[in-house]
């Protein structure tokens, strides 16, 4: 690694100032998983590091029936794997720390940062995605909230500038016909990346679809919706000739690359597979909430 | 047993391995967590380029950076030092330049090496060293750098004309071989089939980087630290790449983290010396995990054409194959293609086989060199064989294997099936599920050593020699000479030397150490026991053969009141002329007999996603002789799990342009715990003549037919035949495509 | 007291450039002891600005003496900002049981415990494992008497070349001191981000179940 500079701001106030002060030149670390591995192979070279995991103010899981799940950006996701609300009533979410790497990785990288990096493969955006997350973002000038489905903008990319920080990921109550679900699709059960990522959320009504989500990773340059497949599903039962067509649709909206780990035929065609099969199991879930 | 019917009292049994202790804690002394006062850091400038022509070098700036103590490139050789050979156990000798010099032919060629005082100044230099490069086409295929319209990537290779005609362009090397009449085979036959089989390279992936630590004294002698499978090989290989007497050179072999045939010296031991020669400190030198991936001895692929003839009822009649080997910028590999024959009676074999250069590192042995490759090619065309004609894939086997002196490949065969109750296979087969068989093998060769077996005043026993332990080795001359000498176990200390201070040693690979080195310890500990029995039949005035070594003693069998302990006599050895008690043993070379390794899998496939899940892994070997039963069954399962990866993850993938597009343990994958099933070893025991006890060579044929085995499965379960590995998800859904297009039968 | 190897060669401390005026008053760390909730964090012993509320003038460092408890005990070191835990571990305070052989959270040979949890001593700071307790496989024994973990691995010859070794043991230490009564799927996900290539897994796992059962019964 180029040498730095480290900073280690204790409130969000001093940690924002530092940022809009080095603008380019810093970076901010919180679990170390990602920026780490990309100082030491030269990627990223920061002049400054500002190391976040000294504020108080970016931790803690909160969660309440009624306004839902509040996930400060510092939590590991180690704690999102073992939080029972969590597990409970987000189950897409809980679903995609399974597999996540290894389990020392997930003692020390934080579901802000997998924010963060915006690497269209991450494991935790296709779940948050359609469970309706929303950035709360943290700036000098005060705070917005940014929903999922418009904080990417490319590979490694978001909407956050330069001189803001991610302070909490908010997800919506969970109503009690919805069920989720994530599908990793990798070649090995640790320690691997997606090579396509599928997350659903369903929500029943009397056997009918009253409404979804479907929310794709590593098959475009950033986790995306298919929301013409969700069209396609809504007010409709769940059966085959359905889900045909969903998943035709959600294929049409993927546009995935060939790289080292597959093929755009190959992605495209598991889309095809995977997106069904999350759909049915979101289902169950809902069903089990009832 | 041994064949008087007499029991082992340590030989076969389970004790631990002898470093288990110093691993467990932590405290075991690798080459990397070794300090020396005033050490540098060793890293190379490498070509970002596959194939390219270097216009310019300039390492000014580099130098002259504070803390770089040397930078060094081809114009800093001597015309004697501009060489390194190679000489490895399996591969064929070859001469390569240290440094890369007007041209370039595989990303992360070496450049030029910097010495510095930290790693991180290390790396700056190795930034500000300004290189100029002029491209070339790269070639990751050895199918297309075979092709005429290529690019030469050695001007002084000469075109060949294969077996069917065709030209045949930058061939590093060739091999054929012929018995018998295979057009008549072929004749013979009531059916031929013909498959063309795809294994590519594949890496180590040992644990423990590439490490070494090179210190040169005021008087010019060398030290070497090296993380090897031969320190005698270091020592060999850097005497004649730079030309210092092997008497000037003490290399020292530590404690090893994995080699797998990739650890026999020349990849950076070479550069550490030059460099502390250049500025009289000691250097170290660790490999990155990207460098192996770029500049270590990766596995050959190979692209085998398969032709075989068989009557209806099985029997084969003539095997030929034609095969292009990807050795990188090296040779070596393309003789492997003889495995095809495997243990079965074929009257008519033919091979034609080339090593075809493309732009990527020299091959290294990856156990077994070869055997996968090649078997997978040749088992999993039986089993194909086997489904078109109806017939059992074990039975077919059984149908045309050799029988022989020392072996019995069927009996082994016969083990695994009954263990997983193979016959019954179709009770424990659900949707999806396929079971896939496959054999390999692998004969053990022998290398000189000699080893020094010592009585100690307390009646403990050393054995002294330069025996690197790669597999657990110390361990089985522990219990050879426990054994022999009638002492428990862990009375008994292995000691290995240094080259200037043990006596040769061959290098462990191959499967050659406990047959050989296990024969000079085996002599050793005899010779230690005459002396020992002749002392004592004096001290009791008594024949020697009425005496016996056991419990620590020596005994008279018929009057046991005549006994004397293993210290006392060492005691009395040294009041006489002979001296302390000390046993020599020397070997260098004899046959052996080869070594089966049977396996069967069961696997459960998601047709849809293509992912394959192992269910079971049982295999089979035919060792001659457990001598140290831990160590076997780890060779056993190791080489198996290596076997059954390269079937379905491994594969170092490039970029058109030659670079490597996988160059970590993320996208390189080897299996994690949550990837394994158990893998279960069953032992059979057909004693070998030469061997110490019978043994034989185990550590390599487990690695054979893992690729096959998977494959053999995968068409079991769902129907199609995968003839590329390793075999992804992806692969599998794309044949499945195929079958449904209809591409392929 | 650990010896700093490298002290006559330590490269010079290089800011990075270019150099402002507020860049040039700095060179302290300061402010992280207040404020964690997590533990507390012991001020680096160079601190000498006043904890003020001004982020303008918050300083940054790219070096430091630090303290580290690792096995129980208490160390100082001179570290870099870019210094890792690992480097520190095996480089200054020769423990070298934690191995480098990816350095990028590949593959588990630098598992320590933080705190009882598993991490990769690769992906961490030097200067971010400072007030946390570290333990690697060096504080697992008790003088000669081996722990449990250790004495399974040996009866089911667990390991091969060794060099993952120190990774799985600490890896499940820190499985079972908080899961006492693991499954066989709780074994595997606890090793799962340790790789290893000689294929000792199920005897790993074999030892794993042992020494819990060990544990249980308090050996």
């Amino acid at each position: 690694m180029r040498p730095f500079e480290y900073c280690a701001p204790s409130t969000v106030t001093e940690a924002l100032s530092l940022l809009r002060e080095y603008g380019d030149r810093a970076r901010p670390l919180a679990g170390g998983t990602d920026l780490l591995i990309f100082m030491q192979s030269g990627r990223v070279q920061p002049d400054y590091v500002v190391d976040l995991t000294r504020i108080a103010a970016l931790k803690g899981i909160a969660y309440d029936p009624a306004q839902g799940l509040k996930l400060g950006a510092l939590t590991s996701m180690r704690e999102v794997e073992l939080a029972p609300a969590i597990r409970a009533h987000y189950p897409a979410l809980a679903a995609s720390t399974f597999e996540l790497a290894g389990v020392q990785v997930r003692n020390m990288a934080t579901i802000g940062g997998n924010t963060c990096n915006a690497s269209p493969a991450a494991d935790t955006i296709p779940p948050l995605m359609a469970l309706d997350a929303v950035a709360v973002i943290a700036g000098t000038t005060g705070e917005r909230r940014v929903p999922y489905t418009e904080l990417f903008q490319g590979p490694g990319k978001t909407a956050l500038k330069r001189d803001e920080l991610l302070a909490s990921i908010d997800l919506p109550p969970p109503s009690s016909r919805t069920g989720s679900h994530y599908i990793k699709l990798a070649v090995r059960k640790a320690m691997d990346i997606a090579i396509v990522g599928v997350a659903a959320s369903v929500t029943l009504d009397d056997g009918l679809v009253q409404d979804c989500r479907i929310a794709l990773g590593a098959v475009g340059p950033t986790v995306i919706r298919a929301h013409e497949a969700e069209q396609l599903l809504r007010g409709k039962p769940l059966e085959d000739a359905t889900l045909k067509a969903v998943a035709k649709a959600a294929q049409a909206a993927a546009k995935p690359i060939t790289d080292q780990r597959g093929s755009a035929a190959y992605r495209t065609m598991m889309v095809g597979v995977l997106v069904p099969q999350a759909l049915r199991q979101a289902a169950m879930a809902a069903q089990r909430t009832e | 047993m041994e064949p008087n019917g007499q029991q082992f009292h340590v030989v076969g049994s389970r004790v631990p391995r002898v470093d288990a202790l110093e691993k467990v804690t932590g405290r075991a002394r690798y080459t990397a967590d070794v300090h020396l006062p005033g050490l540098l850091y060793g890293v190379f400038v490498r070509s970002p380029y596959a194939h390219a022509r270097i216009t310019r070098i300039d390492v000014s700036k580099a130098r002259a950076l504070p803390g770089v103590m040397a930078v060094m490139t081809q114009q800093d050789l001597t015309e004697d030092q501009a060489l390194v050979i190679q000489e490895e156990v399996h591969a064929t000798r070859r001469v390569l330049n240290l440094f890369a010099t007007d041209k370039v032919t595989y990303q992360g060629q070496k450049i030029a090496a910097i010495a510095a005082v930290s790693r991180e100044i290390a790396e700056d230099a190795v930034r500000l060293v300004e290189v100029e490069y002029d491209p070339l086409p790269a070639y990751i295929d050895p199918r297309d750098a075979a092709k005429p319209e290529t690019t030469m990537i050695y001007d002084d290779r000469q075109p060949v004309i294969g077996p069917h005609g065709e030209t045949l362009h930058n061939v590093a090397g060739e091999s054929h071989h012929q018995i018998g009449d295979v057009d008549q085979g072929f004749r013979d036959a009531d059916r031929i089939f013909e498959d063309t089989y795809i294994v590519h390279r594949a890496h180590q992936t040992y644990i423990e980087p590439q490490s070494c630590i090179a210190e040169v004294g005021p008087d010019g002698k060398v030290t070497v630290w090296s993380s090897t499978q031969g320190h005698f090989a270091v020592r060999a290989n850097i005497s004649s790449s730079l030309g210092i007497p092997l008497s000037q050179i003490n290399s020292i072999g530590m404690t090893i983290g994995g080699g797998f045939g990739a650890k026999f010296g020349g990849i950076i031991d070479t550069y550490a010396v030059l460099l502390a020669q250049k500025t009289r400190r000691p250097v170290k030198i660790v490999y990155t995990r990207e460098e192996e991936f770029l500049d270590a001895r990766p596995a050959p692929g190979a692209v085998i054409t398969i032709k075989t003839g068989v009557t209806h009822d099985g029997t084969i009649t003539a095997r030929q194959a034609f095969a292009l080997w990807d050795p990188g910028i090296g040779s070596g590999g393309c003789g492997a293609t003889g495995r095809i024959q495997g243990v079965y009676s074929i009257p008519n074999v033919k091979w034609d086989a080339y090593d075809i250069h493309t732009n990527k590192p020299a091959p290294g042995a990856y156990r077994a060199p070869g055997a996968p490759q090649a078997t997978f090619a040749s088992e999993s065309q039986l089993n194909r064989i086997a489904h078109e004609l109806g017939i059992d894939p074990v039975e077919l086997r059984l149908k045309n294997m050799r029988e022989g002196d020392q072996v019995d490949f069927k009996a082994t065969l016969k083990a695994v099936a009954d263990h997983v109750g193979w016959w019954q296979r179709e009770h424990d087969t659900g949707p999806n599920q396929g079971w896939g068989v496959a054999v390999g093998e692998w004969t053990n060769g022998a290398g000189p050593g000699a080893a020094v077996v010592s009585i100690h005043e307390d009646g403990s026993v050393s054995v002294f020699s330069g025996l690197m332990d790669i597999t657990g080795t110390d361990s089985a001359m522990a219990v050879i000479a426990a054994e022999v000498l009638g002492v428990e176990y862990q009375r008994v200390k292995v000691i290995r030397g240094d080259t200037d201070s043990a006596p040769y040693a061959t290098a462990s690979g191959g499967s050659v150490i406990t047959f050989s080195m296990g024969n000079a310890v085996l002599r050793a500990a005899e010779e230690a026991r005459e002396r020992i029995l002749a002392l004592a039949a004096e001290q009791f005035a008594v024949p020697v053969d009425r005496l016996e070594l056991r419990d620590g003693q020596v005994v008279d069998r018929d009057h046991p009141e005549n006994a004397m302990s293993l210290a006392e006599a060492a005691r009395l050895g040294m009041r006489t002329i002979g001296g302390p008690i000390v046993g020599r043993g020397a070997f260098a070379a004899q046959p052996s007999a080869t070594t089966i390794a049977a396996q069967i899998a069961k696997v459960e496939v998601n047709p849809d996603t293509g992912q394959v899940r192992l269910l079971k892994y049982v295999g089979s070997l035919d060792v001659g002789r457990a001598i140290y039963a831990l160590g076997v069954e780890g060779q056993m399962e190791g080489g198996a799990v290596q076997g059954f990866s390269w079937g379905l993850m491994e594969q170092m993938q490039y970029a058109i342009d030659g670079r490597n597009a996988n160059p970590n343990l993320l996208d390189y994958r080897i299996p994690t715990a949550m990837d394994v099933p158990y893998v279960e070893s069953v032992l059979v025991e057909v004693p070998t003549k030469n061997g110490p006890f019978g043994c034989k060579g185990v550590g390599e044929p487990p690695i054979a037919p893992g690729i096959a085995v998977v494959a053999g499965a995968i068409h079991d379960a769902i129907g199609v035949w995968c003839n590329e590995a390793p075999i992804t998800p992806e692969r599998v859904v794309m044949a499945c495509q195929e079958r449904k297009d209809g591409v392929r039968g | 007291m650990a010896k700093d190897r490298h002290e006559e060669q330590r490269p010079p401390s290089r800011a990075p450039n270019p150099v402002s005026s507020t860049i040039s008053r700095r060179g302290f760390l300061k402010g992280i002891g207040t404020g964690a909730i997590t533990a507390a964090v012991a001020p680096a012993v160079l601190m000498t600005q006043p904890d003020t509320a001004d982020a303008q003038t918050l300083p940054g460092i790219t070096q430091a003496q630090i303290t580290l408890k690792v096995n129980g005990k208490p160390y100082k070191v001179d570290v870099e900002s870019r210094t890792t835990l690992l480097s520190v571990l095996r480089e200054k305070l020769d423990l070298t049981g934690a191995k480098l052989v990816c350095d990028r959270g590949e593959c588990g040979g630098c598992t320590v415990l933080m705190d009882g949890k598993p991490v990769y001593a690769c992906m961490m700071l030097a200067l971010d494992a400072q007030g946390h307790e570290i333990t690697t496989i060096e504080g697992l024994a008790a003088g000669d008497r081996l722990h449990p973990i250790q004495e399974a691995f040996i009866e089911h010859d667990a390991l091969m070349c060794g060099f993952c070794t120190p990774g799985f043991v600490v890896a499940i230490k820190g499985l079972l001191d908080k899961t006492p009564n693991p499954t066989l799927d709780d074994i595997k996900r606890g090793v799962s981000g340790n790789i290893c290539r000689c294929g000792t897994y199920p005897r790993v796992f074999q030892a794993a179940l042992t020494a819990a059962q060990k544990m249980r019964k308090g050996g």
